[in-house]
């Protein structure tokens, strides 16, 4: 039982459009799970059904192998896209009233509290109403309470929006603790450098389908594209001519003095070492390197329809 | 259970402790009072000055019957009248000349106020009436009948009829009338204040997207329940503290407006003493001294104030569980008017039934709305003061409650799909589909 979420062939339809066509997604235990997706592929839709707030038309989801039911609500800790808080109600109070929401005495509730708003450094804020602080404040209160009661799964949509880098990099950070802590975590992003750097595991949503999901390893390995930089010395339109035939070219830059470079993509067929070999016949070579590509390249191939 | 505490309790805070509620807690019976009482200060303040009229009575017959009172004097003149009307030209202190023709007991058009300024209905009233009666009283003179006055004073009767219920005592159709009107429109604007209280509170929630929060810790149903109790006790807590004040305030203007006899006669009737009797000698209106009676009867009003505070409760909450499904469904208070509308409607529908238990309150119509959860808050509090089997009361309460738990749960499904709504404005058959969901 080594996924905390399995959802099995979720179709979710809204009058207008299919938010969501059999998509289905397994969450291990202990990940840090990016959703990635364009605007409106679906990924708030898919959270929203993890989460029950809204149920699936088709499909379901288990939770820790079972069909997910009221209770598990309490073990799992939202913090949605659309930040919110009620604006006349000060800090504390606030905190103290939703932590207890999600089962927590009032007691244990104000202990955690207090330990969180000294670790965030926000002691002088629980008397504050919400309506004053700023947007980023109140952003950090409420990631606060989403973890407050340290669910086993925190689901975040959308963290890093409207954070500056300094606190973005607080909450990575954050993350990678609770990570450590025991939790496994799930967070939709637009932001790809935060997915390479804290995410383990990926589902990329498309137009309501997941189009590709894995390890964030294995994905850059395999959709590498075989994709490779030469830089050499020698003539390039020679060099060009040669390689036609095996391989295709992506991009051509030549100097006549330093070195010249290309960036080639080689069918998977393709025998690498021939093509190698039609390059040292005919220039002389200095590097040989395949391009791992970034989530980017990945995340916009995919989209494309070009992976 | 716990969640709903929560939220009752969140709610509740958040709207007690807010400066404009303890202000309108405390300013409302105090601006109620000052309403009530305005009309009577206006007269001892404002209208003290006494008219004084001319009066050139050609027939010679009105002008001693005249009375002055405290607001007009007569000042007879034998002038005439073009002499009287030059004479108070010039003089501030006159308001005017009355001026009566020769043949008024023929002709009683013949009467003529001219006056320096515009008078008021009530003193042409007065004028009229007492130069009315001299001829009346004239006229019938003519007839020659001897023992006039006599004859009409023996003639002269007013009907009172006391009715005694076998069961409840004493009973006044006019008081509980009155009680069931007064206690239907109470819930009447209950409903207005505190429904739309809760819709606008659903709205603010949905607005400030505390909502998706909300509905993925809770169940949709713990957050409306908590909602409505929360602002009934709002609503509560309001309403005893207005009613408290109110007594206190009423406690020391109270002995002024109720002489102490009265309450004794009151005491009297209610010991089943002759009403009429005591009507006259106190010289108040029969009509009254039951009325009075029968409202302070201890035994009716604890009756009719449980089953009062258990419909109120009731209606309350019916109607906020539909109100906060229309709060659900819009995203600005504006675009709810449409749909707020289809809710008022069986609250005036109620109004228009009430009126008929003035006439009969036991015909069927009446009985079945008594009966019908959506308007029987209102007319079943009116059918209470006149008398009403346990058992109608009992299971009219029982179907009220059970409806609101249902349009609750009713209310929840809608409100499930409808916060996630933005932008276009959901139409009746939307909500209808939600509802199905």
């Amino acid at each position: 039982m080594s996924n905390i979420i399995t959802a099995e062939h979720i179709t979710k339809r809204f009058s207008a459009h299919t938010a969501l066509d059999d998509v289905s997604v397994e969450i291990p235990r202990g990940s840090v799970y990016g959703l990635l997706g364009p605007n409106g592929a679906g990924k708030t839709t898919l959270i929203r059904t993890i989460n029950r707030i809204t149920l699936p038309d088709e499909g379901r989801i288990l939770f820790n192998g079972n069909p997910i039911t009221q209770q598990d609500i309490f073990r799992i800790g939202y913090l949605p896209e659309e930040r919110g808080l009620y604006r006349k109600m000060k800090v504390g109070e606030q905190a103290l009233f939703l932590a207890q929401l999600k089962g927590l005495k009032r007691y244990d509730a104000l202990v955690r509290l207090k330990e969180w708003f000294s670790r965030f450094g926000i002691e002088e804020w629980w008397n504050k109403k919400v309506e004053d602080l700023s947007k980023g404040m109140a952003q950090k209160v409420q990631f606060m309470v989403t973890v407050i009661h340290r669910p086993e799964l925190l689901i975040f949509d959308e963290p890093f929006s409207g954070f500056d880098p300094i606190n973005a990099n607080l909450l990575k950070e954050e993350i990678l603790r609770l990570r450590d802590e025991g939790a496994t975590v799930i967070f939709s992003t637009h932001n790809m450098s935060s997915v390479e750097e804290i995410c383990d595991h990926i589902t990329l949503i498309n137009k309501s389908k997941n189009i590709l999901s894995g390890k964030v390893d294995d994905i850059r390995r395999t959709h590498g594209g075989n994709t490779f930089s030469v830089q050499y010395k020698g003539e390039g339109k020679a060099l060009t001519e040669k390689l036609q035939h095996s391989c295709e070219i992506l991009e051509s830059e030549e100097s006549a003095i330093g070195f010249s470079s290309l960036k080639i993509h080689i069918e998977r067929d393709e025998d690498i070492r021939s093509v190698v070999a039609q390059i040292n016949d005919t220039v002389e070579m200095r590097q040989f390197t395949e391009i791992v590509p970034s989530m980017n390249d990945i995340f916009i191939r995919a989209v494309n329809g070009v992976l | 259970m716990r969640n709903i505490g929560l939220i009752v309790g969140r709610e509740y805070r958040e709207r007690v402790y807010k400066k404009s509620f303890i202000i309108t807690t405390i300013l409302m019976p105090l601006l109620m009072l000052l309403l009530s009482a305005a009309p009577t200060l206006i007269m001892e303040f404002v209208d003290t000055d006494t008219h004084r009229i001319t009066v050139v009575d050609e027939s010679g017959l009105v002008a001693p019957s005249l009375k002055s009172d405290k607001e007009v004097e007569f000042v007879i003149s034998d002038k005439s009248i073009a002499d009287a009307l030059t004479a108070t030209a010039d003089d501030e202190s006159s308001f005017g000349v009355l001026h009566v023709g020769k043949e008024i007991v023929a002709n009683p058009n013949d009467a003529r106020l001219y006056t320096t300024s515009s008078s008021s209905m009530m003193l042409e009233e007065n004028i009229a009436s007492q130069i009315e009666k001299v001829i009346e009283s004239e006229r019938l003179k003519a007839y020659n009948i001897e023992n006039l006055d006599e004859i009409l004073d023996k003639v002269e009767a007013t009907v009172h009829l006391t009715t005694i219920d076998k069961n409840e005592g004493i009973s006044s159709t006019m008081a509980s009338s009155l009680v069931g009107m007064l206690l239907g429109f109470v819930l009447y604007f209950i409903l207005a204040i505190y429904g739309s209280m809760v819709m606008q509170s659903v709205i603010e929630e949905k607005n400030s997207r505390i909502l998706e929060v909300m509905v993925s810790t809770v169940r949709p149903f713990e957050m409306l329940m908590g909602k409505i109790l929360g602002i009934a006790a709002v609503a509560a807590t309001q309403i005893v503290v207005w009613g408290v004040l109110l007594m206190v305030f009423s406690a020391v203007i109270m002995p002024a407006l109720m002489p102490d006899n009265i309450i004794e006669s009151v005491q009297q009737v209610q010991a089943g003493a002759d009403v009429a009797a005591l009507a006259t000698q106190q010289d108040v209106a029969p009509e009254m001294l039951t009325a009075l009676a029968s409202i302070l009867d201890t035994g009716h009003i604890s009756m009719v104030l449980v089953s009062m505070l258990l419909f109120t409760v009731g209606g309350f909450l019916l109607y906020a569980s539909l109100y906060a499904a229309v709060g659900a469904s819009v995203d600005q208070a504006q675009d709810a008017q449409q749909l707020t509308m289809v809710i008022t409607m069986p609250i005036i529908f109620s109004f228009i039934i009430m009126m008929m238990v003035m006439k009969d309150p036991n015909s069927p119509i009446v009985f079945w709305c008594s009966m019908i959860p959506f308007s029987s808050p209102i007319v079943m509090m009116a059918r209470i003061p006149s008398g009403v089997p346990m058992w109608e009361v009992a299971t009219s309460l029982l179907l009220l409650y059970a409806t609101f738990v249902v349009c609750v749960w009713g209310a929840a499904k809608i409100y499930k799909v409808g916060i996630f709504m933005h932008g276009a404005k959901p139409k009746l058959r939307d909500l209808w589909r939600w509802l199905r969901y």
